[in-house]
């Protein structure tokens, strides 16, 4: 599923509750949803169930999804980092709102801003998407996970120059490709 | 405009949701006020985007499809909509409000010596608290364990490394001669905080972040 059709299937559920959208988002990211909860420690039971819970979160927060502000995955992304926060870890995580009086907003024409978010946004998307699989893992432990090298070299029952190798070789890849 | 900003590896920590209630207080009341560090967190929760749809599937069980269907029954085909209500005039940023219930004018000061008053706003793992200081006066914060991180609300400070005006951030540790001083001219309150967990000493965070430019 691209990028553009996920967006649109939000969009549809938040415009007519479009039932066949949600199935496709489902067998899109509910499995990787799965991943994304095992990788933060969770029994295949509980990944499950917050699978689900996301899932649910996204049919119902649809009307709140902007293309313009964010792709479907990332959007996704939030939500079940949001989730496992409030579900699992019983913490907050306070975050900005633009609605806020106190919101100092960008000075930049917001059609601009938005532009260049995109473009960025696209850029990551083939960088990550290109890396060979032992480098992209290593960056999703690290990043979902917040473990570090030892720990990750230990996960993957590699050693610890490996994992250095691997993030070296994934950094040099991505300063390649990224854009100035 | 504010030249003081966290740390790009901050920023990716907190888009990866590995930081306490207490630092996500003290980095979204930075960002209600940064257009800069708001489009740094952009590029970083791209990148959770991009792992996360780049993740290996695990075939969910058989029965979740099908009770999602069922609540999705249960729910009709309403989704919530943006009913969301913002209070007005208010110069207290929305994640600190919230902490405070009510706004900085508001908050009930503890004085602990001449000119220096606090008031704690979260006691968690990490700890933040609200600390004011009278002008011109020495800001004593408390020993440094950890991190030590300051955000200015009102008023400004100097010390060794430069000078803090409303939105700045600061990140002291022990290795910094962190001595502020309150500006002359009027009260200066800043929210700290403390982290003994260094959650975001994730070396390869910290390479990620200067990458894609946080």
């Amino acid at each position: 599923m691209d990028t553009s059709t996920a967006n649109a299937s939000i969009v549809a559920i938040a415009t007519h509750g479009d039932r066949s959208a949600f199935e496709n988002l489902f067998r899109q990211f509910a499995p990787r949803l799965k991943t994304y909860f095992l990788r933060c420690g969770v029994s295949q039971s509980v990944a499950d169930d917050l699978a689900q819970e996301a899932m649910l979160i996204l049919w119902r927060k649809a009307a709140l999804f902007d293309p313009c502000k964010a792709s479907a995955a990332t959007w996704i992304f939030t939500i079940a980092r949001n989730l496992f926060i409030d579900a699992i870890r019983h913490d907050r995580r306070p975050s900005f709102d633009p609605l806020d009086p106190a919101f100092v907003p960008d000075v930049e024409p917001s059609v601009e801003s938005e532009l260049i978010r995109a473009q960025s946004e696209a850029q990551i998307r083939e960088i990550v998407k290109s890396l060979p699989a032992g480098q992209r893992e290593i960056l999703q432990l690290s990043f979902f996970a917040n473990q570090s090298h030892s720990l990750i070299a230990k996960r993957l029952d590699v050693p610890i120059g490996t994992v250095k190798s691997r993030v070296r070789l994934a950094l040099r890849r991505m300063r390649g490709r990224l854009k100035p | 405009m504010i030249a003081h900003h966290p740390r790009g590896d901050m920023l990716l920590a907190y888009a990866a949701g590995n930081v306490s209630a207490a630092v996500a207080l003290i980095l979204a009341t930075h960002l209600t006020l940064c257009p800069r560090c708001r489009a740094s967190l952009s590029r970083a929760e791209a990148i959770g985007g991009a792992l996360l749809e780049n993740l290996r599937p695990t075939p969910v069980s058989a029965g979740v499809f099908d009770r999602l269907d069922h609540q999705l029954k249960r729910a009709g085909l309403a989704v919530e909509t943006d009913s969301h209500q913002s209070v007005r005039n208010e110069a207290t940023p929305a994640p600190l409000r919230f902490y405070l219930n009510g706004t900085l004018d508001q908050v009930r000061w503890i004085s602990i010596a001449p000119g220096l008053a606090y008031r704690p706003v979260i006691a968690d793992r990490s700890g933040a608290r609200l600390v004011r200081s009278g002008p011109g006066r020495g800001i004593a914060t408390h020993t440094h364990r950890g991190e030590e991180f300051s955000l200015v609300l009102a008023g400004g400070y100097t010390d060794s490394s430069g000078h803090y005006l409303p939105g700045d951030f600061q990140a002291a540790d022990r290795s910094l001669t962190h001595r502020p001083i309150a500006d002359d001219d009027a009260d200066c309150v800043i929210l700290t905080v403390t982290d003994a967990s260094l959650s975001f000493s994730n070396p390869i965070a910290g390479l990620i972040a200067k990458l894609i430019g946080c």
